[in-house]
């Protein structure tokens, strides 16, 4: 199958965002696409299947070969993009992680509003619910701190989204919220059931509300 | 089964094979898989085992001191120090079983479950028709529990008696609201003092040995 969406005279014409839909394979052989958007569209599928591969095998067991696999490129490939295993999950990380974030700043200066939009994108996107909530190997120091960050990033943001209502802002106060909100997230995502991250909003924005 | 936790603790469940489990408990290979069906076999029943342990020690830390914001600061004062006295099993405990496979996985989640029911014990205290959340108790263990993986992770076990009065406020906040949990943040603070002159205590006195 075609990603018809790519082949397409405007879309040439396009940068390829790192936000956009999962992209299906390009045809194989002569098809005249330039080399760069078909290195592009190689890494998006890259990727994606990197934050599949990790919902299926875990942080334990995946390996550069199952992501391949579901991209459907080559071993030669992957490392033409990536260093490694870890280098690729890692760009997989920060890309979804840029694409939460932007869901939930686009809802926010509403606290309320910014909790709904981040789990509703983590509903849709059960692969990289799995992903960024959960706990990489500390032993993967890169991975670790991209995930740091992250939870200081949505810390920031809650911290910022509340302002007016923070009696005594604490430093790790945050953390300590987002921390147990994509511990409750990482448990609900690998039911695989994405209904109950959705279930989740209600209690969860109460949660992260009570004690700032 | 100590040995598959601690070298999984010192190394990281990817790169502990079967060899490296042996150096520390001792024994051949074909005893070890007359036990287990594999490495992942073999970490989800230490861990149960030892998981099993470490509730009960919280849990009994928790019963026997009175009130629910001075049981819940002893448990986790008490995890504290397990942490810091034993930084590699914690470290498989609460840090590589997040990678360790689905067996174990589950395990995790029985015990966080169980924790988050004594915790729970809370709304005796709460008027129902203000009941928090039912998720509270699995939030405010996990949480905790992300507290601690964050300061192992980071291979700095000590320093996570610095986010004791923080948690506190946490755990109170997320029961009953901003002003308990002001409250349990300034006792937990006073409780943080106490604990740091007891280590200086004790250091110096190792010392004086």
């Amino acid at each position: 199958m075609t990603e018809l969406r790519l082949i397409s005279g405007t879309a040439l014409a396009e940068p390829v965002e790192a936000e956009a839909p999962a992209p299906l394979r390009l045809p194989p052989g002569r098809h005249g696409i330039p080399s760069d958007l078909v290195r592009a569209h190689q890494r998006l599928r890259l990727l994606d299947a990197a934050a599949a591969a990790l919902a299926e095998q875990g942080y334990g067991h995946i390996t550069a070969a199952r992501i391949t696999e579901l991209a459907g490129v080559s071993s030669r490939t992957f490392y033409q993009h990536f260093e490694d295993l870890w280098a690729c999950l890692l760009a997989a990380f920060e890309s979804e992680a840029a694409r939460l974030c932007q869901e939930i700043e686009g809802a926010c200066p509403d606290a309320r509003a910014g909790i709904a939009a981040g789990l509703r994108f983590l509903a849709a996107e059960p692969d990289a619910a799995r992903l960024l909530s959960a706990e990489p190997p500390p032993q993967i120091a890169a991975l670790a701190m991209a995930r740091r960050d992250l939870i200081e990033r949505l810390g920031a943001m809650l911290r910022a989204a509340l302002r007016t209502d923070a009696t005594t802002p604490l430093p790790g106060l945050e953390r300590r919220l987002i921390g147990a909100a994509l511990a409750l997230v990482s448990t609900r995502s690998a039911t695989g059931d994405p209904q109950r991250l959705r279930e989740l909003e209600p209690e969860l924005t109460e949660l992260l509300l009570a004690s700032l | 089964m100590e040995g598959v936790l601690i070298a999984c603790g010192e190394l990281g469940f990817r790169e502990t094979s079967v060899r490296a489990i042996l150096e520390h408990s001792g024994g051949h290979r074909a005893q070890f898989y007359q036990h287990f069906e594999s490495k992942e076999d073999c970490f989800a029943q230490a861990y149960g085992v030892w998981i099993e342990r470490l509730c009960v020690n919280l849990l009994e830390a928790a019963a026997t001191t009175p009130g629910w914001e001075s049981g819940v600061r002893a448990a986790i004062a008490r995890l504290f120090r397990y942490v810091t006295e034993q930084p590699a099993i914690a470290r498989a405990l609460f840090v590589e079983v997040q990678i360790a496979g689905e067996p174990a996985l589950a395990r995790h989640e029985a015990a966080i479950e169980r924790l988050a029911a004594a915790i729970d014990s809370a709304r005796v205290d709460i008027d129902p028709a203000e009941a928090p959340p039912e998720a509270t108790g699995v939030f405010v263990v996990g949480g905790i529990e992300s507290c601690v993986a964050e300061a192992l992770s980071a291979g700095d076990p000590g320093r996570v008696w610095d986010a004791l009065p923080e948690l506190m406020h946490f755990a109170a906040g997320s029961y009953f609201g901003n002003a308990e949990a002001e409250g349990a943040f300034e006792r937990a603070s006073e409780m943080l003092e106490r604990e740091r002159a007891r280590l200086a205590a004790a250091a110096e006195e190792d010392e004086a040995r």
